[in-house]
């Protein structure tokens, strides 16, 4: 190991200590090194008679422990000041880049306007063919009971059973268009809510 | 050994290498090896020790193109190597009694 490699393996294993103590502990050391050599040792002899990483880091180390001191106020009104820059400049930056952002804002509630009129179209939808099918459904009853009157009692009664079938599924079709608009209910509030919730914190903010 | 022992015995051990003259790190610990072996760490602690206590004073000078540290003994230090002086003279009285002691239990 030559000294520079010696040198710097040992501040970072000092890497804990205040800096000048470091840097005086890294002197003396390099001072010994260099008293070797000159007195005939080879830079390898000479960084080896010195030591090891191991002893010269740990040695002694309670001895030199230092209490850090505790944060004073002063320290942290200078901590506060540099806070309050970044939010004026915040503040500036909003107010310049307005011709960039209302744009990309208006854009951003069209999309989710028009995400909300498409979920509630479909639910309408959803309705609306509910709806046609449970019309149909009694339209059929009705054409079967007509039908078996006219004493065509087979085709009637066949006629009954695919409109009570339908109903069945009309049936169906109901709870699924009721739960799809309780979702659509429950996500349209919860989206409100969370709307709400960024501008208050942003009220707070400013 | 008693830690508290061997760290005034080191601190001694270093003023009395510098007490005819001032000298360096590696001086110190070659002067010193027919006495004690010193490792440099300790020889660290025990000048920084001796420096906060003001038994001897540092500076600095140039030496073939580089830094050296010298140490210098202070009044005080020279003090200290003559309170040891004294303190040895009680220890070994005391040695004395103690082994004294076993001669005769013996």
């Amino acid at each position: 190991m030559t000294k520079i490699e010696f040198l710097l393996a040992l501040s970072e294993r000092l890497s804990g200590l205040p800096k000048e103590e470091k840097l005086e502990r890294l002197n003396f050391y390099s001072e010994m090194i260099e008293d070797r050599i000159e007195e005939g040792l080879s830079e390898e002899e000479a960084v080896a008679a010195v030591g090891t990483l191991d002893e010269l880091s740990e040695c002694e180390a309670p001895e030199h422990t230092e209490i850090i001191p505790e944060e004073n106020p002063e320290e942290k009104t200078e901590q506060d000041a540099p806070k309050k820059e970044k939010k004026l400049w915040l503040t500036v930056l909003i107010a310049c880049s307005f011709p960039i952002w209302l744009p990309v804002l208006i854009a951003v509630l069209a999309v989710a306007l028009s995400v909300y009129v498409v979920l509630w179209a479909l639910i309408i939808s959803l309705w609306a063919v509910f709806g046609a099918a449970a019309v149909t459904a009694i339209t059929v009853i009705i054409i079967g009971i007509v039908l078996a009157a006219a004493g065509r009692g087979v085709a009637g009664a066949a006629t009954v059973g695919i409109g009570i079938f339908a109903v069945g599924l009309s049936l169906l079709f109901f709870v699924g268009c009721r739960a799809a608009t309780k979702g659509t209910a429950f996500l349209t509030t919860a989206a409100a809510k969370g709307v709400k919730r960024i501008f208050n914190k942003k009220e707070e903010e400013i | 050994m008693d830690v508290q022992l061997k760290r005034g015995l080191l601190d001694v051990c270093v003023l009395a290498a510098i007490k005819n003259g001032e000298s360096y790190g590696y001086k110190i610990i070659k002067d010193l090896k027919p006495c004690i072996e010193l490792s440099e760490s300790t020889l660290y602690t025990v000048l920084k020790r001796l420096e906060a206590a003001e038994l001897l004073t540092v500076r600095t000078a140039e030496h073939g193109g580089r830094l050296r540290k010298y140490y210098r003994i202070t009044e005080a230090g020279i003090a200290r190597i003559g309170e040891f002086k004294k303190e040895w003279q009680e220890i070994m009285s005391i040695y004395r009694f103690v082994t004294k002691e076993d001669d005769v239990n013996d």
